[in-house]
């Protein structure tokens, strides 16, 4: 069956991206290795470690797994993340979240070095986000802007409706976005009508968390929608699904474009961490750190 | 002069509310805890209009209560020894707010400059990490003309949330700072520019228009929803035969006369923004020490 051309699907573009960063990762020679850390037992931790592992591998990365006891302190991480900055064998460091209470995980975050920092979760990353140099932009938010371009929709000018302002997602899309000369509109829980914004957009994303929040009566026809939400929802059956903030179904019947959860934006995200890599490797390497 | 319906919000008077709010708190500082706040500006080389601006910051200062130190560097100070005076900056105690006036001889590397001061004594908050945690929502130092514009608004709207709010203009400076801030107080923001595609219409829907493109009179007042606030951040110099020949005025981005005779309240140029940005400098400063010093920030001065 060929699958619906109304649908983004992110996993030609996860691959179009790995076997990008592959092709480079084959004529760099030897590049260090990409490291993982995660702190106390978090089974969910586990999930984005081993998808991690499995795109570093076809990206040809290596990838190296910490495990840090639950009772280490903030202290003791600070200072081994310290020596992951000053280590010429590490390219780039990923703080898997949630972390144990007694961590503060921003604290942490920004002491990882801007050109390790990969997930972009440091403020000096998002900083120049800010300042539009977009090369090492958070995950998600960049995997985002990948499926915007993949529609061939010419972003100057493009009329975007961003609903939901998270500091990872909405607030560094957004100015991704403008960077590249759209017309950014952000929108989230206090907005009076997200449907008379929504309804002008050419491209809708949506990160709030609100399982099928757009539905097909607040999207122009044509418009393309990123839906970045992620609900897990019990059926009438008892049994568990993930959906989206976008009623997919019905909003493809209007939309021009819109990726299925799960199956859009999600595998993208991954293929946009070793991408980051890579750019982190070619930086470090542009800052004389390595050869 | 035709009608204007609009309330004038008076910039000038505005500012020495927050001057006057700034000395009171230093008062206080100087007698409960035996702190004097301290900014520091650095000059480099003798730009005329630079020099203006830093004997004006100096002079409002020490009318606040606070000390001021001035560096005057020669225009051809290496970069070296410019660094070095920052770091110096940086240790000094009684040194809490540092400003760099910009713009720097073409020798010296801005950006290197500016992110060598220490975040937190970055007043005019262009260090990049304050950039990314105003960015995120995190508290920052934040950029005095956006932080006016923001004072402003409060003053006069009480809420701004679920306003529907529109930022001309994209510049590190005014507008995307400018946008993060009307975010964090819950407005519906968007960002227009040189690439949105109608403008006009876009302008219509807001409730809140802040203007910082530097384009003299370029918003008229048919673009304005009746009864918005516009904030007139751009300060432009044209040329005003009816004075006499050879003279000038300045006029702001919007168009004045007619975007006053729709919005509910504007800001006029000059005496709108423009008196702001030192005033919250000043308040910069001081939000500075009292978050070095482990106190509590004073209320409504900063975001």
């Amino acid at each position: 069956m060929t699958p619906d051309p109304r649908l983004l699907l992110g996993k030609p573009v996860r691959e179009r991206i790995l076997s990008e960063v592959r092709s480079l990762t084959n004529s760099a020679g030897r590049i260090g290795k990409l490291v993982s850390i995660s702190i106390g037992d978090v089974p969910e931790v586990a999930v984005y470690v081993r998808n991690q592992a499995r795109a570093a591998a076809a990206a040809g990365l290596p990838f190296d797994q910490e495990f840090w006891g639950g009772e280490v302190s903030q202290d003791e991480c600070k200072a081994l993340i310290q020596k992951m900055n000053d280590d010429p064998e590490v390219i780039g460091v990923i703080l898997q979240r949630p972390v144990p209470d007694h961590i503060n995980v921003r604290s942490l975050q920004s002491a990882i070095h801007p050109l390790k920092d990969v997930e972009g979760m440091n403020p000096a990353s998002i900083g120049n986000i800010v300042y539009n140099d977009v090369a090492m932009a958070p995950c998600t938010a960049a995997a985002a802007v990948e499926l915007i371009r993949e529609t061939g929709l010419d972003m100057k000018g493009l009329e975007v409706v961003m609903v939901g302002h998270s500091e990872i997602v909405g607030k560094p899309a957004a100015m991704m976005l403008m960077a590249e000369g759209a017309t950014v509109t952000v929108c989230h829980h206090m907005t009076r009508s997200v449907a008379m914004h929504s309804r002008r957009a050419d491209v809708i994303v949506v990160a709030v968390g609100k399982p099928h929040l757009i539905g097909a009566d607040m999207v122009k026809p044509g418009a393309a929608v990123i839906d970045i939400g992620i609900n897990q929802v019990v059926k009438p059956d008892g049994t568990t699904e993930i959906i989206g903030d976008v009623d997919t179904d019905a909003v493809k019947e209007v939309a021009g474009w819109v990726t299925p959860v799960p199956g859009g934006v999600g595998p993208v995200t991954v293929a946009i961490l070793m991408r980051n890599a890579m750019r982190a490797y070619e930086r470090q390497r542009a800052a004389g750190w390595r050869a | 002069m035709k009608d204007t319906t609009a309330t004038l919000i008076d910039g000038k008077a505005f500012a020495a509310t927050v001057r006057e709010k700034v000395a009171g708190h230093v008062t206080r500082l100087k007698e409960e805890n035996g702190i004097t706040p301290g900014l520091a500006v650095v000059l480099v080389g003798e730009d005329p209009a630079s020099q203006v601006y830093v004997r004006s910051k100096g002079k409002q200062t020490v009318e606040v209560g606070m000390n001021s130190y001035e560096h005057k560097l020669e225009a051809d100070t290496s970069e070296a020894d410019l660094l070095a005076l920052i770091d110096t900056l940086n240790k000094d105690p009684a040194v809490h707010g540092i400003l760099v006036q910009l713009p720097l001889p073409g020798h010296l590397d801005e950006d290197l400059v500016i992110n060598s001061i220490d975040p937190a004594k970055d007043v005019d908050g262009f260090h990049i990490s304050n950039v990314g945690l105003l960015g995120t929502g995190q508290k920052s130092m934040v950029p005095c003309t956006p932080l006016g514009c923001l004072m402003m608004l409060r003053d006069h709207l009480g809420s701004l949330s679920g306003k529907d709010a529109v930022v001309i203009g994209r510049s590190n400076i005014v507008g995307k700072p400018m946008a993060q801030l009307l975010l964090g107080d819950s407005c519906t923001v968007t960002i227009a520019h040189s690439r949105t595609k109608d403008l006009p219409d876009v302008v219509r829907r807001a409730d809140i228009v802040v203007a910082a493109v530097g384009r003299p009179e370029m918003v008229p007042g048919d673009w304005i929803k009746p009864g918005a606030t516009v904030i007139d951040v751009g300060i432009n110099r044209i040329d005003a035969p009816e004075k006499g020949e050879g003279k000038t005025r300045l006029v702001g981005d919007c168009h004045f006369e007619s975007c006053a005779s729709v919005a509910g309240a504007i800001t006029p140029v000059p005496g709108g923004v423009g008196p702001m940005t030192i005033a919250c400098l000043l308040a910069n400063t001081l939000t500075a020490c009292c978050r070095a010093n482990g106190l509590t920030e004073p209320e409504g001065l900063t975001a």
